[in-house]
């Protein structure tokens, strides 16, 4: 039993990563915590939804398309209204964010109604042994797992990776090396919710989707970002994978009641003792 | 005296004489009611919505009811019972209706209920299925539908004739879906079988994996699932992923819309569903029913359409038999009421709680829902055992 | 000024003797809202650390409440007392840890909180009732709880003022303003911030007892729902945040633009609701009353 669970966790954790990331980014970025990154998920969703259900497209193939869709709905964001609070008290960003994502969900819930939407796509699971893998998490995690490497890839060789790096670090001494960090600061809200959207997409198949389905994933990828570290990009990775290494595992020896009791036990106590986060980030 | 004065003074006349009659004499019936058209349950609390329309039509187009037009007045509690308390407060002492009908789900009607005794005002209660809110003395509340206790009786009825002997019991932790799993755990004791599992998970839980490994290593012979539709949906699915394979499986709620095969296509197959109703079920213009309703809202009714149609008859029935709208002669009436409709049976205890209507248990089988149980409505025999996800 | 608003209190004591059962009702709800804004306001207003569960507490108070008048047979009044009491011991058991550090993780931390207590109620069925809900013995007692409701949120707004006017509140807003320069100056922050949290639990804590006693019914759901906590964010945000008679402008505006606004488009309502947070943050960061405080040079300590 143990060892389902522990791959069933893995399975999991590669999405949480991949999702926190993008809040990671806009956060070491911007200093803005984005409670709306829950809602761009579930747009993500929502996109594959209406590809899949409308027009018969793969919905493997649907999740570039759901990314490219984001990307632009968070430049739009960041340049409409999210600009303005970055420099602001947190308290702002905070509430601005928050302020948004109430209003994706009630936009979501007047165009698509609050019935339960599903994707049927690929069911079942290879079995190796006596342990089965789900093939549609399976192959979340696959996407999920190249999308973050190529993430990765991205911030550490290109010029806008090390642009976006530069600017979280320092935006001042970015500026003076002459980035453009309006240009960044959009670039990488809408690289964030590109990669909300892409587990958005990869949730479809695996999921029931319906306007509220985001919020939770808010929580969660705050969650992984603590247990990583703020501004450690990398520690999201590690953050996400015991998330769901976690969760899983209590389910199994506790009840699933209390499984989310113990993800935020963990939050609080990683608070108390590393408030840098396991792999230690940076200062807030 | 100009020749204006005596039109004047019969005009007066007339007006005086039209003031001291009653004023209900001419005015509508006003059927008040909260439902749930936004929220969480909105698209269940709409199609009630559309069974009252539909019996409001029907009543006035026999001549309404004591001589009057019935006409409902509705507001949105927005699936919150706090808010429908409010809205029945305000249907009551300020809209002034003259009767009221039940809101949706039963958290809901726990939470209006209180008003409405307040203030004695007969309430029949369609889509409430929990016992315990007809069992606490109440006077003026009434039940349409039989209770969440029953509704796996006939998967392990089934079970047990067939000499399954384990059982695995999970259940959504809310207060219907905990009755009905209460209800399969006592029912399975009580035929002999063993429970060799429970959990109850959270509302909108997701991720079934970790409580399915369990099952699986429980290995049980039934699996009964006291659920809504998301869950339902996501359990099947992971049961196919993790090669959970159990004689019978079956659902509540959720398990008899026609989302749910669309949803699971082949994987629906051979999964257990209980409905309160279905409009294949031998009760006399039934069918006809069905056909209205689709022409009239243009998709198919649920169970929750007919309950809300049935209840609002069998108040017209007891208020046309009082031949008042006075709460206690109604009240009096609807303790004694026996009546049929396409809804099924009603009958009630002296609590108010429903004890002539049946419940059907069916199976999915090559897209089309079969009637297993009770034998005396089955359409079909089950489909038995379940054969093994990957033997399919 | 205290002239005008003596006679608002009389009218308002007088009403029940005029309204109906839902006007009364109705007045009970602003009343409540007053003293969650208020609340809210305590916390988040004054210090600037965003309490996104701040429902917890109410849910709290309804649980301790509801549990002690249907299994311990209290009067509702003294539960409602202990309603209140039993949210300020969450308030420090979560503002300990929660508190040492700075806004981001507080806000985060409060965010998920209120999830985990609808998990803890559930898990403790036996004595809440878990998902089925915990029942009440039926009492009418809609009047009562009007007043008592009514005393609630003057007091949550006396002690915004006393607050306010007073140095402790100069040093919860210089935490606002500037945390770091704050502790350089020698505030204790934590302790001023965990204060604060105390205080701003008391209100939902009892409100959330008296809600519970007047519904005769709770369940996990209806007492922790987010809802709760974005109607008290926008009220107090709207009226005015940091302010004292800004919650209680914004409650009182709100519920009744709610109450209108909903009977006819239900559907929106959350989206005016995002819509309104959005419109204060960027345009009137200090809510109504800041806006007139600047325009007519009132007071600031209103």
């Amino acid at each position: 039993m143990l060892g389902q669970v522990i791959i069933s966790g893995i399975l999991s954790g590669a999405l949480y990563a991949m999702v926190a990331l993008g809040l990671g980014l806009i956060f070491g970025v911007m200093r803005v915590i984005n409670i709306a990154h829950g809602p761009l998920l579930m747009l993500g969703s929502y996109t594959t939804y209406f590809l899949y259900a409308h027009f018969g497209i793969n919905p493997l193939l649907t999740v570039p398309i759901a990314m490219a869709v984001l990307f632009v709905v968070g430049v739009l964001l960041q340049r409409g209204l999210v600009f303005r609070v970055v420099d602001a008290p947190e308290l702002s960003s905070l509430l601005l964010t928050f302020g948004i994502s109430i209003m994706l969900v009630n936009l979501a819930q007047l165009a698509f109604t609050s019935d339960l939407r599903a994707v049927e796509y690929i069911t079942g699971s290879w079995l190796v042994g006596g342990l089965a893998f789900s093939k549609p998490r399976m192959i979340a995690f696959v996407f999920a797992a190249a999308v973050t490497a190529l993430s990765f890839l991205v911030l550490k060789f290109t010029r806008l990776g090390k642009a976006i790096r530069a600017t979280s670090q320092s935006r001042e001494v970015a500026m003076v090396c002459g980035v453009d960090v309006g240009r960044i600061h959009m670039l990488t809200f809408g690289f964030a919710s590109a990669l909300a959207a892409a587990g958005g997409a990869l949730l479809a198949v695996i999921v029931a989707i319906q306007p509220e389905m985001g919020g939770v994933w808010t929580f969660k990828s705050f969650l992984v970002i603590v247990l990583g570290g703020a501004g450690n990009y990398p520690g999201a990775l590690v953050g996400g994978l015991l998330l769901g290494l976690v969760e899983q595992v209590a389910s199994l020896f506790l009840t699933t009641q209390l499984s989310e009791v113990v993800a935020y036990v963990l939050l609080v106590l990683v608070l108390l003792v590393r408030p840098s986060g396991l792999l230690g980030g940076r200062q807030t | 005296m100009t020749s204006k004065a005596p039109t004047a003074l019969a005009v007066a006349l007339a007006l005086a004489v039209g003031g001291v009659m009653p004023a209900t004499a001419q005015g509508p019936i006003r059927i008040g009611a909260s439902l749930s058209l936004t929220g969480t349950y909105a698209k269940l609390g709409k199609n009630q919505h559309e069974g009252y329309q539909l019996c409001e039509k029907e009543v006035n187009g026999k001549g309404g009811l004591l001589g009057r037009k019935v006409q409902f007045v509705v507001y949105d509690d927005q699936s919150m019972p706090a808010t429908a308390v409010r809205l029945y407060e305000k249907l009551i002492t300020e809209d002034m209706v003259d009767a009221i009908m039940g809101p949706y789900s039963s958290p809901v009607t726990e939470a209006a209920v209180n008003v409405t005794e307040k203030y004695k005002k007969v309430m029949v209660a369609p889509l409430a299925a929990t016992t315990s809110i007809f069992k606490k003395g109440r006077k003026y509340i009434f039940m349409v539908i039989s209770p969440a206790e029953v509704y796996l009786e006939g998967l392990v009825d089934m079970a047990a004739k067939r000499g399954l002997k384990t059982v695995a019991v999970v259940n959504e932790d809310t207060l219907f879906s905990k009755a009905a799993a209460s209800g399969a755990v006592e029912l399975a004791k009580k035929k002999g079988m063993q429970v060799v599992f429970t959990e109850a998970y959270p509302k909108g839980n997701t991720d079934f994996s970790a409580l399915l490994t369990k099952i699986k290593a429980a290995n049980p012979d039934v699996i009964a699932a006291a659920t809504y539709f998301d869950d339902a949906v996501a359990l099947t699915r992971q049961m196919k992923e993790l090669n959970v394979n159990p004689k019978m499986y079956g659902v509540t709620v959720g398990g008899d819309l026609p989302e749910f095969y669309d949803t699971l296509k082949q994987n629906a197959e051979y999964i257990y569903g209980a409905t309160q109703w279905e409009h294949t079920l031998p009760y006399a213009g039934n069918q006809e029913w069905f056909e209205s309703y689709k022409k009239e809202f243009a998709h198919d009714p649920s169970y929750h359409s007919a309950a809300g149609y049935a209840g609002c008859l069998v108040y017209a029935e007891a208020a046309k038999r009082a031949n008042s709208l006075d709460a206690d002669k109604v009240r009096e009436q609807l303790l004694k009421l026996e009546m049929r409709t396409i809804f099924g049976d009603y009958k009630v205890d002296a609590d108010g709680f429903q004890v002539a209507h049946k419940m059907v248990t069916f199976q999915w089988q090559k897209e089309k829902k079969v009637t297993v149980w009770p034998d005396d409505l089955s359409k079909g025999k089950p489909l038995f055992p379940t054969p093994a996800w990957t033997g399919r | 000024m205290a002239a005008a608003i003596l006679s608002v209190l009389a009218a308002l004591a007088a009403y029940p003797v005029v309204g109906t059962g839902y006007g009364v009702r109705s007045v009970q709800q602003i009343f409540m809202w007053i003293a969650l804004a208020g609340s809210w306001n305590l916390i988040s207003g004054l210090t600037g650390y965003v309490s996104f569960g701040h429902v917890a507490f109410f849910g709290a108070g309804a649980y301790a409440g509801a549990i002690l008048v249907a299994s311990a047979g209290w009067p509702w009044p003294l539960a409602a007392l202990a309603g209140g009491a039993a949210a300020v011991v969450l308030a420090v058991v979560i503002g300990y840890p929660c508190l040492r550090l700075k806004g981001p993780y507080f806000a985060i931390a409060m965010l998920g909180l209120n999830e985990v207590l609808r998990a803890l109620v559930s898990y403790f069925e036996g004595l809440t009732g878990g998902g089925n809900g915990l029942s009440l013995p039926t009492l009418d007692a809609s009047v009562p709880i009007y007043y008592v409701m009514g005393v609630l949120a003057v007091v949550v707004t006396a002690m915004s003022w006393l607050i306010v006017t007073s140095r402790f509140g100069l040093r919860l807003m210089t935490i606002r303003e500037d945390e770091v320069a704050a502790e350089a100056m020698g505030i204790d922050t934590f302790h001023h911030k965990l204060a604060a949290l105390l205080l701003s639990a008391v209100g939902p804590g009892v409100a959330g007892a008296l809600m519970a006693r007047d519904q005769g019914y709770i369940e996990p759901i209806s007492v922790f729902p987010l809802a709760i906590t974005v109607t008290m964010i926008v009220m107090a945000l709207f009226g005015g945040k940091g302010t004292v008679f800004g919650p209680v402008l914004g409650a009182a505006a709100l519920f009744v633009a709610q109450e209108i606004v909903w009977a006819r488009y239900p559907y929106v309502h959350p989206l005016l609701f995002g819509a309104i947070i959005v419109g204060v943050v960027l345009l009137m960061p200090r809510g109504v009353l800041g806006l007139l405080q600047q325009r007519y040079r009132l007071p600031r300590t209103i």
